[in-house]
């Protein structure tokens, strides 16, 4: 059974690549989010094997998304890879603290894209 | 056939697959737009993710008036800047030719007010109907690329309509010399 990934990103330019990338460039499935709160709420239900999360977003931001996710026995241990635009020091910091695993930025390089999820997920 | 095909396919660097795969996603983005208001949503999307900038302004043609109106801007307050004079006279003629200008890193920004990166005509129906300005770049952009070429090409050839709608259709035909800004 192929790994699956929650790919969150209210933008849906972002959302629509990233999916695209997933789905064409590697063997895992995909499920999609808009914001941090449906994300939370997919998580639960979806179980999936990685969250690629975009941090500015409404209703909940992937920072908080992040920290959810951490409290919730059912969704403690999934990695979760957040993306953004912002690369300043103190924004991934701030990231790292609200418990995510790692960080890229946009725009993203989907050959770098498609091997940290490798890292986590194997091929 | 098919086997040659997807051997091209095949062959094809990673590189340039994702670059299709950006293409296709700005394009997709673009015609699927429910509104006006989303096209411009999806024109800061397609900005802010593929090209790797948050500071945006987008100068409609005005034909009546020769000169360019602010249409929408982003992440700057577009009032104090005079972005399409920077451009330069025989740049601005570049543009509504239908070229792009795109600013070396290392050029002497002399007599401009602001650091625009590149000058995008949106083009319709072989007219440059509206200027896209993208101003600076996120610190971990360096430059724009060839595949950043290949997308300024996609929306000067397709933004128009998403963006203006019908109004597209009145919009100004007035070509380079004499514009004013």
């Amino acid at each position: 059974m192929s790994k699956k990934i929650l790919v969150v990103d209210d933008s849906k330019t972002a959302l629509m690549m990233e999916r695209e990338i997933v789905e064409r460039r590697t063997t895992y499935q995909c499920v999609t989010a808009s914001d941090g709160q449906e994300a939370v709420e997919k998580a639960l239900q979806e179980h999936p094997d990685l969250v690629l999360m975009d941090v500015v977003m409404p209703r909940m931001n992937g920072f908080e998304a992040c920290k959810r996710m951490r409290q919730q026995p059912g969704t403690r241990e999934i990695p979760i890879v957040l993306v953004t635009t912002r690369g300043e020091e103190s924004y991934m910091e701030a990231g790292f603290q609200s418990g995510c695993n790692d960080y890229i930025t946009k725009p993203v390089d989907s050959a770098e894209l498609v091997a940290l999820l490798q890292s986590y997920l194997g091929e | 056939m098919n086997g040659d095909k997807n051997s091209a396919s095949a062959n094809k660097s990673t590189g340039a697959v994702m670059n299709d795969l950006r293409l296709e996603a700005a394009r997709k983005r673009l015609s699927e737009s429910r509104s006006q208001e989303d096209a411009i949503e999806g024109l800061r999307e397609i900005v802010a993710n593929f090209l790797g900038s948050e500071e945006i302004g987008l100068f409609k043609v005005e034909r009546r008036t020769a000169t360019f109106q602010v249409y929408w801007s982003f992440g700057i307050d577009v009032e104090n800047y005079d972005l399409v004079r920077a451009l330069g006279e025989a740049g601005l003629q570049r543009v509504m030719r239908g070229e792009c200008h795109v600013v070396r890193p290392d050029r002497d920004y002399s007599g401009a007010m602001v650091k625009v990166q590149a000058y995008i005509p949106i083009r319709f129906a072989n007219q440059t109907v509206a200027i896209l300005a993208i101003l600076r770049l996120l610190p971990q952009k360096v430059a724009f690329d060839k595949s950043d070429m290949e997308l300024f090409k996609l929306l000067s050839d397709e933004a128009a309509k998403p963006l203006f709608g019908s109004g597209v259709h009145s919009t100004p035909v007035v070509d380079g010399p004499g514009m004013r800004t």
